[in-house]
């Protein structure tokens, strides 16, 4: 990996005072480096700091203590807010709250537009981006008009259309059918395939896979990280977490019990089914009292 | 209309509708939709974003109207009649919505979930008892959340509370539309377990509208796809995920071990497509590997 990563996020703890009630310490001393370039997906439950950390990678919220650096911008740093947002695009939970405009067009132009991108390239801008999430054919429609998951993709495509270098989507997935949430899986796989730096914030450990690294946030701290199949390794841990662990990866762990040379640690459909092919093929003798 | 023992509570008889009609925005959201739920039953409506699966569930409680020639029939009430009691109706049917902890409006929790029955005329005795048992059932222990602010809640919380709001009707018929999305895994499963127990052991039918097919698999009996506006295929559980592919060209899904499943009977295995939890797949497994 590069010696320079796009996003540091360096002994960062972020304290706020509850309502009458004692500070709530949403991050503890967080240390975090994300390449240029990298898939990381960020995992946890609600309350776990995931998306209070999320916040602070463009500086929507600054650390109580603790720096975050992005492309060398302090957050901190005033002068350079506009600079970490450019740098640093956000897709939020709940589409509705980030939808501006009547037309979907104009919704997915509005970021870029205030951003200073001359009109012909606007055009351009919009039709890739609607492109990227398949929503060509909704172009002129009304945002409010579509389902929660097409807003979703709305919400994302007006990110894409800034072309920001890192792109943060905050549980943007939750809401989305099977065939849409593959449908973004797959624009954001487009997009760091182009080279933006995604960071992914979910619940769903089966979204996990997608990301070449993970960092599993509990009580404001990053508990584990690896590559996904370092970290669905841990499966007592991630139970313990009380967070899903795919079922191919339970089921797995099932069969590695009863029979030991079936692998523990198997994350998709595909190397649990070539698993069973493989063990089944090994010969016809009773292979087992 | 009396019902009959063993009629269906929820009856849908080519259910079209169009939104903004007669509007250049006009979108045409059901193109004939037909569905026969039974008491007691617990129900899973599945469909891409945009198959009209919550436009169809907005008429079980009369939010939206049928229009000719469709028909919809609750618990006896006919929702073509323009007379019809809609405030029974929408007692006997309680709709919680996608993200109902935007619902939330009073300060305290308890008022919160009295809001409901008080409206509906429940006597200020019986009050108490209703929110209190409510509270129970989705897991919210009455002493220490009844008097909480109800901005202080966790979003898990939140969403036990909303919906614990709609049971303080004493609906007979719970529909969840997407209400188990967005909340984390831990609230999650505890939600899906209480709603099971609701369906279970207090006989409530249940309507289950999710993307996650695996909780699906782990709470209905019956499925209902919907693609396009239309009611496409209907079946048992098993039925439905048995039929991976005619569910992939709808844009859907079947449960990641049923996907195992129907991959070893693509390689030839007499692999059992009806298989819908961890437990049963192992099981499985095991009989390919041992036999």
């Amino acid at each position: 990996m590069s010696a320079d990563p796009l996003i540091r996020v360096e002994n960062v703890s972020f304290s706020y005072n509850a309502e009458g009630g004692n500070p709530i310490h949403a991050l503890n001393n967080v240390t975090l480096q994300i390449q240029k370039g990298e898939y990381l997906v960020i995992v946890g439950h609600n309350g776990s700091g995931k998306s209070t950390l999320a916040k602070h990678l463009n500086a929507l919220l600054t650390p109580t203590a603790g720096d975050v650096w992005v492309n060398g911008w302090n957050t901190k740093d005033k002068d350079h807010t506009l600079d970490v947002r450019k740098t640093v695009g956000m897709v939020f939970q709940i589409p509705d709250n980030q939808i501006v405009a009547t037309i979907v067009e104009e919704d997915v132009a509005f970021g870029p537009e205030n951003l200073g991108v001359p009109r012909e390239i606007l055009e351009q801008r919009v039709t890739d981006a609607l492109a990227i999430v398949g929503l060509e054919d909704c172009r002129k429609r009304a945002p409010h008009m579509l389902s929660a998951g097409q807003k979703q993709r709305v919400a994302i495509a007006g990110i894409i259309a800034m072309e920001p270098a890192c792109i943060v989507l905050d549980e943007s997935t939750a809401f989305l059918d099977p065939v849409g949430r593959d449908g973004v899986l797959q624009a954001v796989r487009k997009l760091h395939q182009k080279g933006t730096t995604v960071v992914a914030i979910t619940h769903f450990m089966h979204e996990a896979v997608e990301g070449e690294r993970v960092a599993v946030m509990d009580h404001g701290q990053i508990v584990m990280q690896g590559t996904p199949r370092e970290v669905f390794s841990h499966v007592a841990e991630l139970q313990e977490l009380q967070l899903d662990v795919p079922q191919v990866t339970a089921l797995s762990n099932a069969m590695h019990r009863r029979l030991p040379d079936f692998p523990w640690d198997l994350i998709t459909v595909d190397e649990v089914v070539s698993t069973v092919q493989r063990l089944d093929r090994r010969g016809s003798a009773p292979r087992w009292p | 209309m009396a019902v009959e023992n063993g009629a269906p509570i929820i009856k849908v008889n080519n259910l079209h509708h169009n939104y903004l009609r007669g509007t250049p925005l006009e979108v045409v959201a059901l193109k004939g939709v037909d569905m026969e739920i039974f008491p007691g039953e617990a129900v899973g409506i599945i469909g891409r974003a945009g198959a009209g699966k919550s436009t169809v569930v907005q008429h079980f409680n009369g939010l939206i109207r049928p229009r000719e020639p469709g028909k919809v029939i609750v618990d006896g009430l006919d929702l073509s009649d323009p007379t019809v009691n809609i405030k029974e109706l929408r007692q006997r049917v309680g709709l919680v919505f996608q993200y109902p902890e935007d619902q939330l409006f009073e300060r305290l929790l308890g008022d919160d979930i009295a809001f409901g029955p008080r409206k509906m005329g429940v006597p200020f005795a019986e009050l108490r008892p209703r929110v209190q048992w409510a509270m129970e059932m989705v897991g919210l222990d009455f002493e220490t959340f009844k008097d909480r602010y109800t901005f202080s809640l966790s979003g898990g919380e939140k969403r036990k509370a909303a919906i614990a709001g709609v049971l303080a009707l004493k609906p007979k018929v719970l529909i969840l539309d997407e209400s188990t999305s967005g909340v984390d895994p831990r609230s999650r499963k505890d939600l899906l377990g209480r709603i099971r127990c609701l369906h279970e052991e207090h006989g409530m039918t249940v309507i289950f509208v999710s993307p996650n097919m695996e909780d699906m698999a782990g709470l209905v009996n019956k499925i209902f796809v919907m693609a396009d506006g239309r009611t496409v295929m209907s079946g048992s559980t098993r039925e439905i995920f048995a039929q991976r592919e005619q569910l992939l060209e709808y844009g859907l899904g079947v449960p990641q071990v049923t996907e195992v499943m129907h991959e070893l009977k693509a390689r030839g295995y007499s692999a059992n497509l009806s298989v819908l939890s961890v437990e049963e797949a192992e099981a499985e497994l095991w009989k390919i590997l041992s036999s």
